[in-house]
């Protein structure tokens, strides 16, 4: 029996027949009190998801829900070790990479003193690159470090970089990940090879897209370089799960992090994955932002339930996907510092739960991850907010900002501060201006302005509903709760719909036919095989 | 003449010297933590070949005196003097408030220091607007004089200078600070009047066309090396061109102290301030914090990318010889590059192990020898980073007996490379010797 046929699940769906499904969200702010009963509050975030479609007895039936799926236990066993990865046959522990200093049982204790003995090769490492005393083979040191990876190898280091912008670092930082040339032959113009350090970043060491722009680094650096064991030992660094394949390909030992196999791609920043994240902020604050995901942790494993804002969030998702129809989730961040925001929670959200076999193996009759996508708020307004206040499409959105910049100096009135504060709070009227339109509609519209709004173009229909994440600055701190938040309530997800969100079987094949697809188009006779269509695209590119 | 010295730094100390040696009555005020009972007992701040002597021999004769309050100052000087380093305006403007509050007369200031262009014409207003408020009915100008005198030849630089700048509109103090300096001035008139903007900008100006030559030669030097050209010859056939000439031409391991980079920094700084780039000047001192490591990357390539374990003797610590300074000093990044790659230092210099020593601290390993071949025992390479006169002509012979490895590494040019090869060494310098 799957879950939709479930008791809680089936009074969910009677909870929302009679009426709820249909209400509307102006009508339900009538009760004045709704944003003290549906808001939670965490250390430095606040988070407000009293402008969903949702009552007191919505949640009542959402917590009944979980309950019944057994979440509390699986929450334990998430974080104790527990092999939640079925599918593959290990735990998913990413949370025991935060959990250093601190009280953890189970598997999650087990693995303490490889994850610290890791945290500390790489402060080593990052302290000696960022002091420049890692050297080029020339002697200079080192100022450009090139972060070779893709997908979790690459998204969160450059999402979280990104984000603590206004911290200065010693080394610039790029980033690559595209399997063709276009990144890599790009940012080597601009490049020296004796000041230039390259990261390795791969989970499996077998990644192509990671491990051919790493032999065009590797090809560089042999125009200055003549010895290889140089080029290794200066200008490598590899971060891997697999150190033999590491050293087969050249990386001597002491040049290389290790992390393991039971810490996702997706959720592996807070590894050694994290090293271009320590040479921008340096390793003390790399470990606010583990302190910062631990707080969630710690959150997500006692709050009950009702108070849990991962629980509660990936509840309301649930409910918003099964029982309003809504399929879309927009990530609309209000701070052109967390841009890589909505890439990073697409990789997290849809690789996890874009799934449609239960963890029984039987074919799930309901839908689970909804399309997420993405923007900087101010710039999504002049680009697809058109669709969300007057298409035909229902998208719940996440409003993500931070109440104050920490950039801006206290009491200072320099102009730089002044223009700051002002754009500042300019972005966050908009932000509220916009998710108080999404849900009231035409209600928004002030009176003595309603005539101006009496044509049918102009009607706003409303009743989008949203969630508000407010973090007090953006901080390592902050970012790592943020982060963990949205880990923990993709899980939550994943346990309703009984989908395991730690595997992603479905990125397998394509990976295999690529390989038959590239000798084919090496090697025309080979193309035989394929269908017309690719063989007619085959036959394009084929030399 | 009666002279109030506020600041007693090396300029300072030195002007006050020689100003009583010429027969001023001259008071010597220190403005920041020195204590004037230090100096009257002949206890200085920074140490200078013939300082000494000089302060010690006016005061006991009587015509320089020491004296912490600046009211007696005040009242003693027909020239006021401030001598501050150029971080430190914050006291010279303490000084000029005090001025404006209490002086009873026309006052006549000049200003050594190497402060922001603008500052002598700022000093005076601020004079005379506090004369105004108090209705005291008096003159005031600001001169500026900037001192040109270098760490270890300080006094010859004061007493026989190439020029002498004033900077100033009032004729009847420049009549006055030609005077002032007319014992030094004797041979020939080096004065050059000129307003008191561009005396400052002038200073500023001699500090970034020298720094700029330098970091020119070392990159000429530098990449000579790569077509097998001994930049020495190449130095004989650009100084005899009479349009260059042989000063700053010496290719080495970069320039320090604490002024010379200081004050091109400030230049830098103060074109920023006003929207403009000092794109030259920016590299400029880029490439001299890079040359300061020419060395280190020298050894770095010639033990193939692997310092571990390997015990560097360094001769000289000091940025320039005959002083006991090491700020900026090439031997301070190369040392701690060398100690971050796990390398283990043993150094000796004359006069500057004291300072370094407070630089390092408690770190561990470097080790410093007051034998020059102490400095070499066992060692894996040596490296010369001041040239101090002694180190020109060691005892070659001495130096591989206990070398345990014969390789040089010359950051100042000092030897000849056929010399060093015929004893055995290897040897590498700037844009000569070997090629690494």
């Amino acid at each position: 029996m799957g879950v939709e046929q479930s008791p809680a699940w089936q009074a969910l769906q009677v909870h929302c027949d009679s009426g709820m499904g249909s209400a509307h969200l102006s009508a339900l702010f009538e009760d004045t009190s709704r944003t003290e009963k549906f808001s939670l509050e965490l250390d430095d975030l606040y988070v407000d998801f009293s402008k969903n479609r949702i009552s007191e007895q919505t949640l009542e039936h959402l917590i009944n829900l979980a309950e019944q799926q057994k979440l509390p236990a699986a929450i334990q066993a998430l974080l104790t070790g527990e092999k939640v990865n079925d599918t593959e046959d290990r735990p998913a522990l990413h949370t025991a990479l935060r959990a250093h200093g601190y009280d953890v049982t189970g598997e999650a204790a087990k693995v303490q003193p490889d994850v610290e003995q890791a945290l500390q090769k790489m402060a080593v490492m990052a302290e000696k690159i960022r002091s420049k005393h890692w050297r080029g083979y020339s002697g200079k040191p080192i100022t450009d470090v090139v972060n070779i990876g893709v997908g979790g190898s690459d998204l969160g280091p450059l999402m979280i970089t990104h984000s603590l912008q206004t911290i200065d670092s010693p080394v610039n930082l790029h980033f690559i990940s595209s399997i063709d040339g276009t990144q890599t032959s790009n940012l080597l113009k601009s490049l020296k090879q004796e000041t230039t350090l390259f990261i390795l970043a791969s989970k499996s060491f077998t990644t192509i897209d990671t491990l051919s722009n790493a032999e065009t680094a590797k090809d560089w650096l042999q125009e200055c370089i003549e010895d290889d064991a140089v080029i290794y030992a200066q200008h490598f660094i590899g971060v891997s799960t697999k150190p033999d394949k590491m050293t087969e390909w050249g990386i001597p030992p002491e040049n290389q992090l290790l992390f393991w196999d039971w810490v996702g791609g997706r959720y592996s920043l807070w590894s050694a994955i994290g090293l271009p994240i320590a040479l921008k902020i340096g390793m003390k604050r790399f470990r606010e932002l583990l302190q910062g995901a631990h707080i969630m942790d710690q959150h997500f494993a006692t709050a009950p339930l009702a108070q849990n804002i991962p629980v509660v969030l990936g509840l309301i998702d649930v409910w918003n996907v099964n029982f309003l129809n809504i399929h879309d989730k927009a990530i609309l961040p209000y701070d052109a510092r967390l841009k890589y925001i909505p890439s990073y929670l697409e990789q997290l959200v849809m690789e996890s739960n874009g799934k449609s076999v239960a963890r029984s193996g039987e074919k799930v009759a309901y839908r689970t991850c909804p399309i997420l996508w993405g923007e900087v708020g101010p710039n999504a307004q002049h680009a697809f907010y058109q669709l969300l206040h007057q298409g035909t499409q229902a998208v719940m959105c996440d409003f993500i900002a931070p109440v104050e910049r920490d950039d801006i100096e206290e009491g200072s009135q320099s102009e730089r501060n002044e223009s700051l504060r002002h754009q500042h709070e300019l972005a966050m009227a908009n932000c509220f201006a916009q998710s108080r339109v999404l849900m009231l509609g035409d209600d928004a519209i002030p009176e003595s302005l309603k005539s101006a709004f009496d044509s049918p173009f102009k009607h706003y229909p409303g009743n989008q509903p949203s969630n508000t994440i407010l973090m007090k600055t953006i901080s390592p701190k902050t970012l790592g709760m943020l982060i963990a938040l949205y880990e923990h309530k993709t899980y939550v997800e994943g346990v309703i719909w009984e989908i395991n969100p730690f595997d992603q079987w479905g990125v397998e094949l394509g990976k295999l036919i690529a390989k038959e697809a590239y000798s084919a188009i090496k090697e025309p006779a080979l193309a035989e095989g394929f269908d017309s269509s690719t063989k007619a695209l085959i036959d394009r590119v084929a030399k | 003449m009666k002279v109030s010295v506020f600041g007693c730094e090396l300029s300072g100390l030195v002007t006050a010297g020689l100003l009583a040696h010429t027969g001023n009555e001259v008071m010597s005020l220190p403005v920041g933590n020195l204590k004037v009972e230090d100096l009257q007992q002949g206890i200085l701040p920074r140490e200078e070949p013939g300082l000494d002597q000089l302060i010690k021999s006016q005061y006991q004769e009587g015509r320089l005196s020491f004296e912490s309050d600046w009211q007696a100052g005040i009242m003693h000087g027909d020239v006021y003097i401030l001598s501050m380093p150029s971080w430190r305006a914050d006291r010279a403007e303490k000084v000029i408030e005090e001025i404006g509050k209490t002086a009873r007369k026309d006052v006549v200031v000049v200003n050594q220091s190497t402060f922001p262009v603008g500052t002598a014409d700022r000093f005076q207003a601020s004079i005379k607007l506090a004369f105004a408020e108090r209705g005291l009915v008096a003159k005031a100008a600001v001169v500026s004089m900037p001192e040109f005198i270098s760490e270890g030849s300080a006094i010859n630089d004061f007493s026989k200078p190439s020029r002498v700048i004033l900077g100033g509109s009032d004729k009847e103090a420049i009549r006055l600070l030609r005077d002032l300096m007319r014992p030094f001035n004797h041979v020939t008139d080096q004065v050059k009047i000129m307003s008191t903007r561009a005396a400052e900008y002038t200073k500023y100006a001699v500090n970034a066309l020298l720094a700029t030559r330098i970091s020119l030669v070392n990159e000429l030097a530098n990449n000579a090396e790569h077509y097998n050209i001994d930049i020495e010859e190449v130095r004989q056939g650009l100084g005899s061109d009479s349009r260059i000439g042989f000063s700053y031409l010496f290719p080495g391991c970069g320039f320090g102290g604490p002024n010379f980079a200081a004050d091109v920094e400030a230049l830098v700084g103060s074109f920023q301030s006003k929207g403009y780039d000092a794109d030259l000047l920016k590299v400029v001192l880029q490439n001299n914090e890079i040359q300061k490591e020419v060395l280190f990357r020298k050894a770095w390539r010639f033990f193939k990318n692997d310092l571990r374990g390997l015990k560097i003797g360094i001769w000289g610590l000091s940025f320039k010889p005959n002083t006991a300074t090491v700020d900026n000093a090439p031997s301070v990044k190369t040392i701690e590059a060398l100690i971050a790659q796990g390398a283990e230092v043993v150094a000796y210099d004359p006069k500057a192990g004291p300072a370094f020593s407070e630089y390092w601290g408690d770190r561990f390993g470097v080790t410093l020898v007051d034998d020059m071949y102490d400095a070499l025992e066992d060692v894996d390479a040596l490296m010369v980073l001041t040239e101090w006169r002694r180190f020109w002509s060691p005892d070659y012979d001495r130096m591989t007996e206990v070398m345990k490895r014969p390789v040089v590494f010359d950051g100042r040019n000092i030897y000849e490379h056929s010399v060093m090869a015929a004893h055995g060494f290897r040897y590498f310098a700037i844009g000569r010797g070997e090629v690494i």
